[in-house]
């Protein structure tokens, strides 16, 4: 089974090195073979610099596309070269690779064709966050139920792995803004097997979050709108 | 009765904007698919001018105190739609430069490696 892991990285100059030699370390301490490609997201401090020096696989894009392109270009670069699974991973040491096969052994099995890497279930992370946090959390899971039917506890995680039906699905399309939640709704409402399985996450190390404080209701109103529209649509 | 200032505000618009609208598309800077929308926003300025008693006899049916409202109205009706129009060709537009982006990036990757 070929496994890509997809990570995306805007301004990570400082964690990215990290991010990559885990996963190389990884590889050589369990003899695995888990390629990765950097999609380095039109990063305007070093990054690039450093990704070439250190030889990592890596792609360059022309211009700043935001997080939903730059996955959906790793979901491409899988698709093109016959990736049997992609896993989503961050660039910011937020993931733990130890987790890695928990995330995809579902699939190697053909059980699930998406499984979720979750803060929220099984009691594993360490991963603390604020009352508002998890009450925003909290908010989305409501509505995600409400629309597909599927309880989601962590609806924000970004430590995700899918099978080949649905890199092809994300390569064609991919919501360019709050893709985390959007795309399980998608997924679900499409038929495909989705579970969540616990996961450890960290607290960030290094470089800033993309969501910012005053922005969170912003982002609530947005997401909550997004999933109820994408809720109406239908695929089959 | 339309007042003759206001008439002749009208046809002043309606020559500017016949005008602009004509000598972009002469320049091939906008393609006619687009001109159409403004064309669309002419023609209904010419009814308003051609047949005033039937403006004056719909704005009173729909309660517009002066015909002049109902006409700024209507510019904000057009203008609105035109914005949408607009929106909906970023947007598609926004795709596909996503999707060049995407691509270009990855075949860089690819000619890089084979250096």
């Amino acid at each position: 089974m070929k496994v890509l892991l997809i990570i995306p990285a805007y301004n990570e100059e400082e964690s990215i090195k990290d991010t990559c030699e885990k996963i190389i370390n990884y590889n050589k301490k369990h003899h695995q073979k888990l390629d990765f490609i950097v999609i380095n997201d039109g990063s305007k401090d070093k990054t690039e610099q450093v990704l070439k020096e250190n030889n990592y696989p890596h792609i360059n894009l022309i211009n700043n596309l935001g997080i939903g392109g730059a996955v959906q270009t790793g979901y491409k670069y899988a698709l093109k070269n016959n990736y049997d699974i992609a896993v989503q991973f961050d660039g910011d040491g937020q993931h733990d690779i130890n987790y890695i096969k928990k995330l995809i052994q579902p699939i190697i099995d053909n059980e699930q064709d998406f499984v979720i890497g979750s803060r929220f279930v099984e009691n594993i992370s360490e991963f603390k966050t604020s009352f508002l946090r998890r009450m925003g959390i909290k908010i989305l899971t409501f509505f995600i139920k409400f629309t597909c039917g599927f309880n989601l506890k962590d609806t924000t995680s970004g430590y995700r792995a899918a099978n080949q039906k649905v890199i092809k699905e994300f390569a064609n399309s991919y919501p360019a803004e709050y893709p985390e939640p959007i795309t399980t709704v998608e997924i679900v409402k499409k038929g495909y097997r989705v579970k969540e399985v616990g996961v450890n996450m960290k607290e960030r190390e290094k470089g800033s979050s993309s969501i910012h404080t005053w922005k969170d209701a912003y982002y609530m109103i947005n997401v909550c709108l997004s999933i109820l529209i994408v809720g109406t649509r239908r695929y089959k | 009765m339309i007042s003759k200032n206001l008439f002749l505000m009208i046809v002043l618009i309606i020559f500017f904007l016949c005008f602009v609208v004509l000598s972009l598309v002469r320049k091939d800077k906008i393609p006619i698919k687009y001109a159409i929308v403004w064309l669309f926003a002419i023609v209904i300025l010419l009814f308003i001018i051609l047949v005033p008693n039937l403006m004056t006899k719909i704005s009173n049916f729909l309660g517009f105190e002066l015909l002049s409202n109902m006409i700024l109205s209507l510019f904000i009706g057009i203008l609105l739609f035109i914005t949408l129009a607009l929106t909906v060709m970023i947007s598609s537009q926004k795709k596909k430069i996503t999707q060049l982006i995407q691509e270009v990036s990855i075949l860089k990757k690819e000619v890089e490696e084979k250096k």
